[in-house]
């Protein structure tokens, strides 16, 4: 039977905020949906609303001219709703089976039999009794799915679903939501990567601000047209010209990085070394979890190793902290910018003043310097261009895009030698990913150094010249960007080898 | 020799005796932790249960309310404690600890007029096998009612958490509240129901000290086991077998090293006193090494407020 999903007029405002400004859109079966916007263009709300997680102030949802009230998840649910949320709502310590058992109606042997039936019946391969914890993204992904596949949906929401996979699962789940839309699933897939949009789906509703801008097909779009209607203005493109510099010194060397620890929740690294040479930019692709973060904290100085040497300007830094380290011209920007870059609850100014080496003056006789710090942080907001001027402002009301710049502007405006950044642009919307790109090789042509540790290949291919792979905590050998292709990279994500 | 033996059975029952407090309290708070919730005010409770159930039985001279009426007084005073953190979002830690110290106050103003009244006799279950089997008798039977639900209690818990769709859902909600909410559980809904069930079994607890170990109300008389029990259950790493054998070394312990002082060995008193406190945390450390284990066991989002969107 035909499915088809309409929602007429929907708002939902938050304080300073109007996140879903008079929505309208309709869905029918059979066809692949893209929803496409910015962060913070509405798309999530939106979704929430559709899901039941949060009720709309206006508006109505109907399926199939029903009209449905959505007040929690659960009558999404029953309404055959499925959706898979950007960040999983699985219990990491409980088992596949036992997550997928909590909200099931009937016994657990017939759950086990219909589970299997599905794996067999879509290509999964996954361990029904391990934790959560052990799945690599892709993995707890495919159980979402499954999740939704046992109560047998008529509509399926996937959320910013590739932000975590490689290029082969990403390609494994195209198949896949084909096959789901053969079978009469109406899938709404909302994105902010403009080729996806372009080899999956068959419509696209561009976000933008809370409104819908614009519904096409897509065969009748290009990335630029796309992206210039998510954006509202033209973007530039940006292309790096690749350093060529055989001839420069190596400015930061690691060798024998060995890492070991006891918790499931952390990878083991094993022997990796590389080097930077002055003004290059080192990009260390992979998938999350495969040891990324263990080597971010290992190069910031956060975690101290045995017996790993890390030279750095022809001195060896391997056994100072990141302080230390700050103090001999090297800057970090860690993933995740709300709890390791910044303190959300402190101002701006503060959050400033955090990063106090020697040479700054911030502090005098144990006592702040209030004026100065402001001044500096005044600099900062300027010259990064933060959507601000007000250096009192909590940092929890900046947008992700504008504390990462503030974050790379404190980094930066010390003129640091080597910069280490971490999934700089997680999460961000494309007019601050070619801000951060822009800086980012700014950088590299002042004869500066980076190293860019990503999960987003495409990002890696635009900025690096150096590429290697981390996959379960070993380093693949390191390539000049020029060799590289996405595909070659996909398969080192993936565990295999090239050659 | 046949004296030794008998002398030793009536060791291990008394510490069995000993032990049950802190496992019922222990128990109780552990399906609450286990759910997410951080509830600090075991010892509050418990007092709270020990007076309720004592002046019950005073009043309506009838031991069966009395054991009801502590275990609804631990329920009551943990619905404060659950409005204030899953209503009204307070932080976990600080309510917890204002519901001790609370709890101490206010049971020392009702019992005032309690002290000094001698308890009623506890009716024990097969005494004359108590009697008549040598060793296994004394460690075995004539023992209470809460005695033996006791001892079944951290196995049924276990049954409980791993088997049973009540207890899936539980774990669940401790491990992430909002997904949880996002599958339609109602989190609120199964946390104060986890923190009513603390709670009942906390009074119960304290119900056993002042109507059984001890027949009699005395101020303060929990004494620092409802904090033995907080402590039982981080040590033991929320498994509920591990939480028994956790209270069954402290309550052996504690006795021991009463003999112990009693007899005269030449060790200070004070390390002697210690002796339970130091030997309950090795033995549940060592027990408890599996990093991998732990973090499978312990409620990720425990004593974190949790707010639903809306």
């Amino acid at each position: 039977m035909a499915t088809d999903l309409r929602i007429s007029n929907i708002s939902k405002i938050y304080p300073g905020c109007i996140a879903n400004d008079n929505v309208s859109l309709q869905f029918k079966s059979g066809k692949i949906y893209a929803l496409l916007g910015e962060n913070g263009a509405g798309k999530s709300t939106l979704v929430k609303i559709l899901s039941g997680v949060i009720s709309p102030d206006n508006g109505e949802v109907f399926l199939n001219e029903k009209n449905l009230k959505l007040s929690s998840p659960l009558d999404a649910k029953k309404n055959k709703i499925g959706m898979v949320f950007q960040h999983f709502n699985l219990f990491e310590t409980l088992s596949v089976f036992e997550n997928l058992s909590i909200d099931a109606t009937e016994d657990n042997k017939s759950l086990r039999i219909r589970i299997n039936e599905i794996l067999k019946k879509y290509n999964f391969s996954i361990d029904l009794d391990v934790p959560v914890l052990n799945l690599s993204a892709g993995q707890k992904q495919k159980v979402e799915i499954i999740r939704c596949l046992l109560r047998s949906p008529k509509v399926l929401i996937m959320d910013e679903p590739t932000s975590v996979l490689t290029e082969q699962e990403t390609e494994e789940l195209f198949i896949s939501l084909k096959k789901f839309c053969d079978e009469g699933i109406l899938i709404i897939y909302i994105t902010h990567k403009l080729k996806e949009v372009l080899s999956l789906c068959d419509e696209v509703a561009v976000m933008r601000k809370g409104k819908v801008v614009s519904v096409s097909q897509t065969q009748n779009e290009r990335v630029e047209t796309l992206a210039n209607k998510m954006v509202g203005q033209k973007l530039a493109k940006i292309k790096k010209k690749i350093n060529i510099s055989k001839n420069k010194d190596e400015i930061f060397k690691v060798k024998h990085l060995n890492f070991y620890s006891d918790d499931p929740f952390e990878t083991n690294l094993i022997n990796l070394n590389f080097s930077v040479k002055k003004g290059e930019c080192l990009g260390i692709a992979g998938i999350s979890g495969n040891g990324q973060n263990e080597l971010f904290q290992i190069l910031s100085g956060e975690i101290i190793t045995p017996d790993t040497s890390i030279i750095f300007r022809n001195k060896e830094i391997a056994k100072l902290n990141p302080k230390q380290r700050r103090e001999y011209l090297m800057a970090f920007s860690p993933e995740d910018r709300i709890s390791q870059a910044a303190v959300p609850e402190l101002k701006i100014y503060e959050n400033v003043a955090l990063n106090n080496f020697k040479s700054s003056n911030f502090f005098e006789k144990g006592l702040v310097n209030e004026k100065k710090i402001k001044e500096h942080s005044k600099k900062i907001l300027s010259d990064f261009s933060v959507n601000t001027d007000n250096v009192e402002l909590k940092s929890q009301f900046l947008s992700g895009g504008n504390l990462q710049k503030l974050i790379l502007g404190r980094e930066l405006i010390t003129a640091p030698e080597l910069l280490i950044c971490y999934n700089p642009t997680w999460g961000l919307d494309v007019g601050a990913i070619n801000y951060i790109h822009e800086t980012l090789i700014k950088i590299n042509d002042q004869e500066k150094s980076t190293i860019l540790i990503s999960t987003d290949t495409e990002e890696l291919l635009k900025l690096s010249d150096k590429i290697a792979v981390i996959y379960k905590g070993k380093l693949s050998k390191i390539m000049p960007s020029e060799e590289v292709t996405p595909e070659k990279l996909g398969v080192l994500m993936g565990g295999g080898s090239i050659d | 020799m046949s004296l030794e033996i008998s002398f030793i059975g009536i060791l291990i029952g008394s510490i069995m005796a000993s032990s049950v407090p802190l496992i019922l309290a222990a128990s109780g708070e552990l399906i609450t932790e286990r759910s997410g919730v951080l509830n600090l005010g075991v010892e509050g409770m418990m007092i709270i249960g020990a007076i309720s159930g004592f002046a019950l039985m005073v009043i309506t001279d009838n031991l069966f309310i009395a054991i009801v009426g502590s275990m609804l007084s631990g329920v009551i005073i943990s619905l404060i404690f659950g409005f204030l953190t899953q209503s009204l979002l307070t932080n976990h830690v600080a309510t917890g600890l204002a519901l001790t110290i609370f709890g101490i106050g206010l049971s020392a103003m009702l019992g005032k007029n309690f002290v000094g009244i001698p308890g009623k006799e506890f009716p024990i279950l097969f005494s004359s096998l108590r009697e008549s089997i040598p060793f296994f008798g004394p460690i075995l039977f004539g023992h209470s009612i809460i005695l033996y639900f006791a001892f079944t209690l951290p196995f049924l818990t276990n049954y409980f958490l791993k088997k049973t769709k009540l207890g899936l859902v539980v774990r669940a909600v401790g491990d992430s509240p909002v997904s949880a909410s996002n599958q339609g559980i109602n989190v609120i809904l199964v946390r104060y129901c986890c923190i009513l069930y603390g709670g009942a079994m906390c009074g119960l607890a304290g119900a056993y000290l002042s109507l059984i170990y001890t027949p009699q109300w005395i101020e303060n008389m929990t004494a620092g086991r409802g904090w033995i029990a907080l402590a039982l259950v981080v040590f033991a790493t929320w498994s509920p077998i591990k939480v028994l054998i956790g209270a069954l070394i402290f309550g052996g312990i504690t006795i021991l090293q009463l003999h112990m002082q009693a007899i005269g060995f030449r060790i200070p008193v004070q390390f002697l006193s210690a002796l339970p406190y130091l030997m309950t945390i090795i033995v549940l450390v060592v027990i408890s090494r599996d990093s991998r284990k732990i973090k499978l066991n312990t409620p990720t989002s425990l004593g974190r407020i949790f707010y639903k969107e809306k």
